[in-house]
């Protein structure tokens, strides 16, 4: 999901960039001096669980968990993401300084549209319901992620179809596993400390 | 005191969850696969061979070899084969800086520098001045001079190899513990740093609420 330098043309970069500070700005108006111990434990969450490969498919795919970044931050998940696609790039190498970016927009553009999407929807009374809709969170922002790649992948020479085909397929056992990961994180939160979930969505 | 006691559990969870978390991942980490191609390439004889690989050591297969000399020109370009591998004879003999590009917006250059090269590619067509002249005073066969060279070359890479395959394989390590566990800490101490700065607006906003109910 990291896009390496020297991939892309200046004018994606700058667009990733400019997009990329207009979440972080709207996500630190939006987060609560409360919620800050919250952010750092997801972003070392991110930071973390990049190191663990998917071994299915053809090439070097990793957890993401977007996700559920979206869902229990909100908005919050950008400056997240942010900070954690940084370090990825300082201390693993990962993506690149130029690309931070736009590698911020593809992972956190998706988690936002979680939170809208699926915010709610994860309170759910019925637990199965609830449970289904942690999965499609956690599916579907791999997948979207992996589309905004291939977006960006078509200003390269790349057809966006035969990029978002690569993509789609190599992530597909990634979204699998990413849709697991939150269903359970979510039905944990859920015994433990539901007013998490529910007091997030009410504040932004 | 129930009240208290609450939050304080389920934080408490929380932090349980995420140190399970890093208990689970550490042991993976050296086996860590990342999202990152490497390139290396060594020469060997009159033929460099290029290896594409992400970290931990799987295979960058089927991907986009190019080759440029430093004034940027491309001299021939390839793909890797199923073991993420490509050679070539060399093609100039001046740095050569070879850029693999793998699908998803993986890419990666290595340069080979010209000395590594030079000696072995010149020897059979012009050996070096001093062995020329001796080779004239000696009366020996400049053919036996370039064979000579030839073997020294041969046995030279074949007591390298072991060395070259040294060095692919470190290269392959990915992230060590303190880069992780250093990583989070960056993290945690970035967030506190935010903390800190919003808890002193907090109360700077607080005494100035407080001042302007005095007065």
């Amino acid at each position: 999901m990291h896009i390496s330098e020297g991939v892309l043309s200046a004018p994606v970069l700058l667009t990733g960039a400019a997009l990329t500070a207009a979440g972080v700005a709207v996500g630190l108006k939006k987060m609560d001096y409360e919620k800050i111990p919250q952010v750092a434990v997801l972003t070392s969450a991110f930071f973390v669980v990049s190191l663990i490969r998917v071994p299915v498919g053809p090439s070097a795919v990793h957890l993401v968990l977007n996700g559920l970044l979206g869902l229990v931050l909100g908005w919050a998940a950008f400056p997240a993401i942010l900070v954690g696609v940084a370090l990825q790039g300082l201390l693993f190498q990962f993506g690149g300084l130029t690309t931070l970016g736009v590698n911020t927009f593809t992972m956190a553009m998706p988690a936002i549209l979680c939170y809208y999407l699926f915010g709610r929807g994860i309170a759910h009374k019925h637990s199965g319901v609830a449970t289904a809709l942690a999965f499609a969170c956690g599916f579907f922002a791999i997948l979207l992620s992996s589309l905004l790649v291939a977006l960006c992948l078509i200003f390269t020479g790349e057809s966006f179809l035969q990029a978002a085909k690569v993509l789609v397929l190599a992530h597909l056992p990634v979204m699998v596993l990413e849709g697991v990961v939150v269903a359970f994180c979510l039905a944990f939160l859920m015994k433990v400390k539901p007013e998490l979930l529910g007091a997030t969505h009410a504040a932004g | 005191m129930l009240l208290d006691r609450k939050p304080r559990r389920s934080w408490g969870a929380t932090l349980t969850v995420l140190a399970l978390g890093i208990i689970v991942a550490l042991p993976m980490v050296s086996q860590v696969w990342a999202h990152k191609v490497n390139v290396f390439a060594w020469v060997e004889g009159d033929t460099v061979f290029v290896e594409g690989y992400f970290p931990g050591g799987k295979k960058s297969q089927d991907s986009l070899v190019e080759v440029f000399n430093p004034a940027g020109t491309k001299l021939l370009e390839g793909r890797t084969n199923e073991k993420g591998e490509f050679s070539f004879k060399i093609p100039e003999r001046t740095d050569l800086k070879i850029v693999l590009t793998a699908s998803m917006g993986h890419k990666n250059d290595f340069i080979v520098p010209a000395r590594d090269f030079v000696e072995v590619g010149s020897s059979p067509s012009s050996p070096p001045q001093s062995f020329a002249v001796s080779a004239k005073d000696s009366s020996a066969h400049p053919t036996d001079l370039s064979q000579l060279e030839g073997m020294i070359d041969r046995a030279l890479d074949r007591k390298l190899a072991p060395v070259i395959k040294l060095i692919r394989d470190t290269r392959k390590e990915g992230p060590t513990i303190t880069e992780i566990v250093g990583g989070i800490g960056y993290i945690f101490g970035l967030f506190g740093l935010v903390m800190y700065l919003k808890s002193r607006n907090k109360k700077r906003r607080q005494e100035s609420g407080d001042r302007s109910l005095e007065g």
